[in-house]
């Protein structure tokens, strides 16, 4: 990341305390524009692959050869594990995170020496059902740890942004948790979906979108591109423990899911993005968001220029 | 233990019974609290109210015709009943205890009258025939004026949402203007709140104002006498004072002693006659009059038989304050109303029902209508906040019934509990495989107002949100002509289109459609079709 991109965030990150202290009225403004964004300048982006039957385990693979966790906590922080919580679906049929990734992720966080984990999602189905049938809030609790929790949304919690480089979306309201994290870890489920042809890193995005978010799919890809700009996760690791082939994003069918028992994980999420596309027989390119992305500056969409890893 | 059991014995009737009101209303809005999803489950037990009420129990029976098992309940109060006269109303129901502890409040600055008039007090036996022959013939009304359907329906419409809505406005103000001194006191407090006093979730429904402003008039007429509903309008009150006349248990004296009558003036039923006698039918054992007697004369005792046939005036010879002429009037009324809206529905005049989206599981159309008591529960079980009364879309007879608004809320696919809590068997118990199956509705695409259709614009909102596992939209790509700036292109769109045999009308198709306002994509009734069931 270039001097630039982490004073601005520095300046966003200020006013968004300020918004949720009460004390300034007026949206914070995200300015941080694609030119000075992290793909643009320094070193390639890495990106790690890992295989393996233990997911919990293997959450810790995948992270080895990126530093660890502790390359992205820091003693102290406030983790947000942001995994696809969307769908009234059981884990085998992965519509949802898979609740092992979850968990590994969570522990790792509060290893690393966060101070808090939180870990929601905006669902697309009734919240109460959609967190314990995913499994993925038993999953976060049997952690006892009293750091991590595994809460609902508030709705008081939805906070407006202006996106001032966003090409379609120039402000929305976002999820304030989010907003205010010290880091942000993207979990998405590789998925199907009829618009986006895939679901992957980017469109997690939509789980902390307030709103009548439905309203975005008219322009999807760069829409979606815009708004990871002012989330900014600082990792996101994709969970193909199983795919979902057909039928997505919500799936039920088990003739419609893949196993195969790997994780990416990269800070790059139009890379980790891209090289998820490839595990559906796709091409990075016929992915709008992962395009739309790689132009504005968010990461690498060549996968030859990434540097891979496989554990 | 003598000693204990002395200072028993001294402590008044009164705080007795408060103590009792107080255990059963807090038992009660308990129940309330959790007949909605917190946790993993539902208990099964949160409609005990409504199975416990023997008025519900006879019109459901007598509409259905049958023996319906889970309102057999309902015996234990009426055994109640039997053996210690009208205590149901006195020492347990939640709607008396209520306006015991509120009335004060509608009588601020009103003189006190005495035990007021008895004109009104033939209506609530007018209310009872009405409601069981009404029941026999096909007109449901139980669940107007049942004092649990009506708390329930005001709490569950508008008391609870108003208050979570309330809740949430002041943290909410707090949370985002307060400095952090006071947040960390106000977020424990409104997560304690959340957790126990307040509706697990946000909620609105239609109606809220005529719920509510029927228990305002309930509880502003406590102004006109103590207990006003409870003396004159209560059908359930005059069912149980109807079985109450053959309790061996009750006041002794019957009568208020000739120059004291304080008991009479006392008396927060207005229970003595127009000749100072306590009517075991009014009467709801408060034992306001033993406390207050100043020569402690008046006590509640058992009648063993052999004395009650020595007291021959007293006990059965109690009659009825329902004259013979006021009966068969009540029953030529009660029998001539469902005659009379038979007549009007077949005429045309009154719509019937209309096309609804039930929840599934529901009877179909009439029979719906006669099982349902109008408790409400349904509606407050409803996860997704989608059941919602009918105000008067169904015909007069409709109101309160449940409906599903998808615009408001869908029929989530794995969910049950509409069926599980209501406790008449109107809409049935189902379980979760036989529901996903049920068609409630089917889904209907509008194109002058669906995006791919109406605009050529990309959505697939609808399609991505569809639970059926092999999706019941369907899409199919084509190619439209646009009017780009660069002038007319070609764009390939997905058009959504429904699979009838695969939808079951769930609606969270018409819910999550990006549109404001009306939807692109709306569910219609099968009400018409055979393709329900």
């Amino acid at each position: 990341m270039n001097e630039d991109m982490n004073v601005n965030r520095r300046r966003f990150l200020e006013q968004v305390a300020a918004w949720s202290a009460g004390v300034a009225a007026t949206a914070p403004v995200f300015r941080i524009a694609s030119a000075q964004a992290p793909a643009a300048g320094g070193s390639p982006s890495m990106l790690a692959v890992a295989k393996g039957k233990d997911y919990d385990e293997l959450v810790g693979t995948v992270l080895e050869p990126l530093g660890g966790m502790k390359a992205f906590v820091s003693r102290g922080d406030r983790v947000v594990v942001k995994p696809n919580i969307g769908w009234d679906r059981t884990p085998e049929l992965a519509a949802n995170t898979h609740p092992e990734v979850v968990k590994g992720l969570v522990q790792q966080a509060l290893d690393a020496g966060a101070k808090e984990v939180l870990v929601f999602d905006r669902t697309c189905n009734e919240a109460r059902l959609t967190y314990k049938n995913s499994g993925i809030k038993e999953a976060v609790e049997s952690i006892g740890d009293k750091r991590a929790s595994c809460p609902f949304i508030d709705e008081r919690k939805w906070m407006p942004v202006k996106i001032e480089k966003g090409k379609i979306v120039k402000e929305w309201r976002l999820y304030a948790d989010a907003i205010r994290a010290d880091c942000y870890i993207n979990v998405p489920v590789a998925k199907h979906h009829a618009i986006g042809r895939l679901t992957l890193g980017l469109k997690n995005v939509m789980g902390v979108m307030g709103d009548n978010r439905g309203k975005i799919h008219r322009k999807l890809g760069q829409s979606l591109a815009d708004l990871n700009l002012a989330v900014a996760p600082k990792l996101t690791v994709i969970d193909a423990t199983r795919i979902l082939l057909r039928h997505g994003p919500t799936g039920g069918n088990l003739e419609d899911v893949k196993v195969l028992d790997t994780l990416i994980a990269s800070p790059d999420m139009v890379a980790a993005d891209a090289y998820a596309t490839t595990l559906f027989d796709m091409k990075p390119e016929d992915i709008p968001a992962t395009v739309a992305g790689h132009e504005m500056g968010i990461g690498e969409i060549d996968l030859k220029k990434v540097k891979i890893v496989r554990v | 233990m003598h000693r204990l059991g002395r200072m028993m014995a001294r402590i008044p009737w009164r705080w007795w019974r408060r103590f009792t009101q107080a255990v059963f209303l807090v038992g009660f809005l308990w129940l309330f609290r959790h007949a909605e999803l917190r946790g993993d489950d539902v208990p099964g037990y949160v409609n005990l109210p409504f199975r416990l009420d023997p008025l519900i129990a006879a019109s459901a029976m007598l509409a259905a015709k049958a023996l319906i098992a889970t309102l057999l309940l309902s015996l234990i109060v009426v055994a109640l009943t039997i053996v210690v006269g009208r205590a149901f109303c006195g020492w347990i129901c939640p709607l008396g205890t209520l306006l015991d502890w509120l009335g004060p409040i509608a009588r601020l600055f009103r003189k006190r009258t005495g035990p007021g008039g008895r004109r009104w007090r033939p209506i609530r036996y007018w209310l009872l025939i009405a409601i069981l022959i009404g029941a026999v013939l096909g007109l449901p009304l139980v669940g107007y004026f049942d004092p649990f359907s009506l708390l329930q329906q005001g709490m569950t419409f508008a008391i609870d949402p108003a208050l979570r809505s309330g809740a949430d406005a002041g943290f909410g103000w707090l949370y985002f203007n307060a400095s952090e001194s006071v947040t960390d006191v106000s977020e424990p407090v409104y997560a304690f709140l959340k957790e126990h006093i307040l509706a697990v979730e946000r909620t609105a429904y239609i109606g809220a104002g005529i719920a509510t402003g029927i228990l305002i008039v309930i509880f502003l007429l406590e102004r006109v006498q103590p207990r006003f509903w409870c003396r004159n309008l209560c059908p359930l009150g005059a069912m149980l004072g109807v079985i109450a006349r053959f309790a061996p248990f009750g006041r002794k004296p019957m009568k208020a002693c000739p120059g004291c009558g304080e008991c009479a003036h006392t008396c927060r039923m207005g229970a003595f006659d127009e000749h100072n006698r306590l009517e075991p039918q009014a009467c709801t054992v408060c034992m306001d009059c033993v406390d207050s007697c100043p020569h402690r004369i008046a006590q509640f005792l058992w009648f063993l038989p052999k004395k009650r046939a020595a007291t021959p005036a007293t006990r059965q010879g109690a009659p009825i304050d329902l004259s013979r002429r006021s009966f068969i009037g009540a029953c030529a009324v009660g029998a001539a109303l469902p005659a009379g809206y038979a007549a009007a529905r077949a005429t045309g005049i009154v719509p019937g029902n209309v096309a609804l989206i039930r929840p599934p599981g529901a009877l179909l159309d009439d029979d719906f209508l006669d099982l349902c008591v109008r408790c409400g529960q349904c509606m407050k079980v409803c996860i997704t906040n989608g059941l919602q009364p009918v105000i008067f879309e169904a015909g007069p007879t409709g109101v309160f019934t449940p409906r599903l608004i998808p615009r408001t809320g869908y029929c989530e696919y794995n969910c049950t509990l509409c069926g599980e809590i209501c406790p008449t068997g109107a809409i049935r118990p189902l379980p979760l495989e036989e529901k996903q199956q049920i068609k409630i509705g089917k889904a209907v695409f509008d194109e002058d107002l669906c995006l791919p259709y109406a605009e050529s614009e990309p959505c697939i909102v609808c399609e991505e949100h569809c639970p059926i596992p092999e999706k019941a939209i369907k899409l199919t790509q084509v190619e439209v002509e646009v009017d780009s700036e660069d002038g007319p292109s070609t764009i390939v769109l997905q058009q959504p289109s429904v699979d009838e045999d695969l939808c079951i009308g769930c609606g969270i198709c018409e819910h999550v459609c990006p549109l404001e306002g009306l939807a692109g994509v709306r569910i219609e009734s099968l009400r018409d079709e055979a393709a329900r069931e």
